[in-house]
C-alpha cells in the first residue's frame, strides 16, 4: 500500500469515523461486560489490557477498513484504467484499420490510375506511331518522288544543255564557213553594190555567230574557233567590233602592239564583243563608244567607255558579280541579257579580269585586263617568218630601206607584222608555194628589178629553209623531179618576159621603172588567188607546195 | 566554196572600212593606178594604212597592194581612198604608150611568131 495513490482515491478520514465509532461502542461494550463479568481481582488488569485490546482493535478495524476502502479504490481505478487502455486499445485498432484501409484505397486508387495512365499512354502512343510512321512513309514516298524528279531535271538539263551546246556549235561552225563563204565572195565580187550587200550579210552573219558563240559559251561547249597563231590586239578589237551592230561607233585608240595567244584570242573576242555590244546597247544611238588600249606590267588593260547609262550601286555590283566568274549556274538569265554571264565565263575561262567603273564620259566604263600570260610579242615565233621574208625582200629593192626597216621592226613592226601575219602570210606563203620555188630563186640575183613577189617569196623560202632545214629535207627529194620540171617551166616563161622586156625598154628608154610593173598586173592576180584558193584546200599552204603548182 | 582555214584573220572586211562598202564616184584608183606613199607610217595608225605606206615606198600599183594585204581591190581602194584624202599618198595612172604603140606591138607580134 505504498503505491502512490490519487488524492481523491484515498478513502476521507470522514468516512472512517463511523466505521471507528461503531467498532468503539462494540469493544467498549465488550470491555465492559467482561470487566463487569470478571472477578473483581482480575477487573483493574483486565480493564486495562481491555481497553488496549480494544483501542488496537479500533485501529486494527478501521485500518483494515480504510485498506479495504483503498484496495476498493486502487482496485476501481485499476478498472478504469484498464477500461481506457482497452478503449484506447480499440480506438487504435480502429484507426490503424482504417488508415490501412485508406492505404489500400490509395494504393487501389493509384494503380487503377496508374494503368488507366499507362493504357492511355499506351494508346497514344500506337496513335503516335503509326501517325508518325504514316507520316514517315509520306515522306519517304516524297523524298523518293523529289530524288527522282530531281535526277530527272537534272538529266533533263543535261541533256538540253548538250543539245543547245551541239546545236551552238553546228551554228558556229555554219557561221563560220559562211563568213569564209562571204569572205572568198567578196574577194570575188568587185561590185560595190554586189560588195555592200555582201558585208551586211557578213556583219548579219557574224552577230549571228557571236550569239551562236554566247550559247556555246554558258552551255560549256567549245567555245568558237581557234586561232593557230597569235592575234594582233588590233585584229582582236576589230575582230570583236566586226560582231556587234554598233560597230560604226566603236572608236578604237590603241597603239598596243601586243598579241593574244591563239588558244585565248577568241575568248578575248568575244568577251571584248559582248562588252561592247552592251556598251553600245546602253548608250545613246548616236554616242560614240571608245576603246582604248593600255599596255601594263600585269597585262593589257582593255577599257570600253560609253557615254550611257551609268549604272547605279545596285547594277554595279550585280555586273560585278556577273563577271567575277566565279557563279557558273545559268539561273537568272534572261534571254536578252547574255553578255556579262557570257563574259563571266570567258574571263573565268581565260583569267580575264572585268572591272566597272563610272566613265569619265558619263556613263559607265568596263576594265578588262587580259593578263600577260595570254600575251605573246607579235615579234615572236609565229609572225616572225613572214617579217624576215618581207625584210631582204625590200633590201635588194633598194640599198637604203634597211634602217628604215629597222625602226620599223622596233618600233612599227606591230602592224608590219601583224598585217604580214594577218594577211601577208598566206599570200606570201601562197606566193612561195605557187609561184617561187623553182624561178624566183634563179632569177633574182640575176635582176634586181625584178618582181617583189617573187623576191618576197623567194626569201620565205630561204628564210624557211634556214629556219627549218629538217621539215625543208624530205620534201625536194619526192617531188624533186616536180622541181625540175617546174623550174624548166618556169625557165622557159622568164626567158620569153625577158625577151619582152629588154625589147620594150630598147624602144622607150623611160620606161625602166614602169616596165617591171606593168606586167605585174598581168601575173598578180593569176597566182594570187590561185594559190589562195588552193591554199584553203589544204590547210598547210606549204606542206605541199609542189602538188598544185604541177598540177 | 567552202574554204576551212582560208579565213584566218578575225578581222571583217566591214571593221577594216568603218563599214563603207565602195569608194564613192570620185575615187581615181583602178586596178594599175600605181600608189607612192607621201609619208612614214605613223604609230596609231590602222595597220592596214601603214602596210600600205610601207609597200608604197616605192610606186606600186593597187592590185599588187591589194594582192599584198589579201584584201579584195574594193576595200583596198577605200582605204587609198582615206590616205589619199589624208595626203599621205599620191596617186597617179601607169605611163604606158608601149602598150599603145602599134610599132612596139607589131615587134612584139612579129617576137612571138620568131619563137
Amino acid at each position: 500500500m505504498t503505491a502512490p495513490t490519487h488524492p481523491g482515491d484515498r478513502p476521507s478520514p470522514r468516512t472512517l469515523a463511523p466505521t471507528l465509532a461503531l467498532t468503539a461502542v462494540v469493544s467498549a461494550l465488550a470491555v465492559v461486560a467482561a470487566v463487569t463479568a470478571a472477578p473483581a481481582s482480575v477487573r483493574t488488569p483486565l480493564a486495562l489490557g481491555a481497553s488496549a485490546a480494544a483501542l488496537l482493535l479500533c485501529a486494527a478495524v478501521t485500518w483494515a477498513v480504510h485498506a479495504a476502502r483503498t484496495a476498493r479504490g486502487a482496485r476501481r481505478r485499476l478498472e478504469a484504467v484498464s477500461q481506457d487502455i482497452g478503449r484506447l486499445l480499440q480506438q487504435q485498432a480502429r484507426t490503424t484499420e482504417e488508415a490501412r484501409q485508406e492505404q489500400q484505397r490509395l494504393i487501389d486508387e493509384l494503380a487503377q490510375q496508374r494503368s488507366e495512365f499507362a493504357e492511355s499512354f499506351e494508346q497514344e502512343r500506337a496513335r503516335v506511331q503509326e501517325d508518325s510512321g504514316q507520316e514517315l512513309d509520306w515522306y519517304r514516298q516524297e523524298n523518293v518522288r523529289l530524288a527522282a524528279a530531281l535526277e530527272r531535271a537534272s538529266r533533263e538539263r543535261a541533256a538540253a544543255i548538250a543539245a543547245a551546246g551541239n546545236a551552238a556549235g553546228r551554228m558556229q561552225a555554219l557561221a563560220t564557213a559562211t563568213l569564209a563563204d562571204l569572205r572568198g565572195m567578196e574577194e570575188r565580187h568587185t561590185e560595190e553594190d554586189v560588195l555592200a550587200d555582201l558585208l551586211h550579210l557578213d556583219h548579219r552573219t557574224a552577230q549571228a555567230g557571236r550569239l551562236a558563240d554566247s550559247i556555246a559559251v554558258l552551255t560549256g561547249a567549245r567555245s568558237g574557233r581557234r586561232w593557230a597563231r597569235p592575234i594582233g590586239m588590233e585584229s582582236i578589237l576589230r575582230g570583236a567590233m566586226g560582231r556587234i551592230s554598233g560597230y560604226r561607233r566603236v572608236r578604237v585608240h590603241s597603239v598596243s602592239e601586243a598579241a593574244v595567244a591563239g588558244h585565248a584570242a577568241e575568248g578575248v573576242m568575244h568577251a571584248l564583243a559582248e562588252l561592247l555590244d552592251n556598251a553600245a546597247n546602253f548608250s545613246p544611238p548616236t554616242a560614240e563608244v571608245h576603246v582604248y588600249v593600255e599596255e601594263v606590267p600585269a597585262g593589257v588593260i582593255v577599257s570600253v567607255e560609253d557615254s550611257g547609262l551609268v549604272m547605279g550601286d545596285v547594277q554595279l555590283r550585280r555586273a560585278e558579280r556577273a563577271v567575277s566568274g566565279d557563279t557558273t549556274e545559268l539561273g537568272g538569265l534572261t534571254g536578252t541579257r547574255l553578255g556579262l554571264a557570257v563574259v563571266g565565263r570567258l574571263a573565268g575561262k581565260h583569267g580575264l579580269k572585268v572591272s566597272f567603273r563610272p566613265s569619265a564620259r558619263g556613263g559607265t566604263g568596263v576594265l578588262m585586263l587580259v593578263p600577260q600570260d595570254l600575251l605573246t610579242s607579235p615579234v615572236g615565233d609565229e609572225p616572225a617568218p613572214p617579217k624576215a621574208a618581207e625584210s631582204p625582200a625590200r633590201v635588194p629593192a633598194a640599198a637604203d630601206p634597211a634602217p628604215v626597216h629597222e625602226s620599223a621592226a622596233s618600233g612599227e613592226s606591230a602592224d608590219l607584222a601583224e598585217s604580214a601575219a594577218a594577211t601577208g602570210s598566206e599570200t606570201a606563203e601562197a606566193a612561195a608555194s605557187g609561184s617561187t620555188a623553182g624561178t624566183g630563186s634563179a632569177d633574182d640575183e640575176n635582176e634586181p628589178a625584178g618582181l617583189p613577189r617573187r623576191r618576197r617569196g623567194r626569201t620565205l623560202a630561204e628564210a624557211e629553209r634556214r629556219s627549218s632545214p629538217q621539215p625543208e629535207q624530205p620534201r625536194p627529194a619526192p617531188a624533186a623531179e616536180d622541181a625540175r620540171v617546174r623550174a624548166a617551166r618556169f625557165n622557159s616563161f622568164r626567158q620569153a618576159v625577158r625577151t619582152a622586156a629588154p625589147d620594150s625598154a630598147g624602144a622607150h628608154g623611160t620606161a625602166d621603172e614602169t616596165d617591171p610593173y606593168a606586167p605585174t598586173p598581168v601575173h598578180d592576180p593569176a597566182p594570187a588567188p590561185h594559190p589562195e584558193s588552193e591554199s584553203e584546200h589544204t590547210s598547210h599552204p606549204h606542206a605541199h607546195p609542189e602538188g598544185d603548182t604541177t598540177s | 566554196m567552202s574554204r576551212p582555214g582560208r579565213d584566218d584573220a578575225p578581222d571583217r572586211l566591214y571593221t577594216i572600212t568603218g563599214g563603207r562598202s565602195g569608194a564613192g564616184p570620185d575615187n581615181p584608183f583602178d586596178l594599175v593606178t600605181l600608189v607612192v606613199a607621201e609619208s612614214e607610217p605613223a604609230t596609231g595608225m590602222q595597220s592596214e594604212h601603214a602596210a600600205i605606206l610601207r609597200l608604197a615606198e616605192f610606186p606600186v600599183s593597187v592590185v599588187e597592194i591589194a594582192a599584198e594585204l589579201a584584201l579584195p581591190v574594193s576595200i583596198t581602194k577605200i582605204l587609198l581612198g582615206d590616205l589619199l584624202a589624208a595626203g599621205r599618198v599620191s596617186a597617179r595612172h601607169p605611163y604606158r604608150p608601149a602598150i599603145t604603140d602599134p610599132d612596139i606591138l607589131e615587134q612584139v607580134l612579129v617576137g612571138l611568131r620568131n619563137l
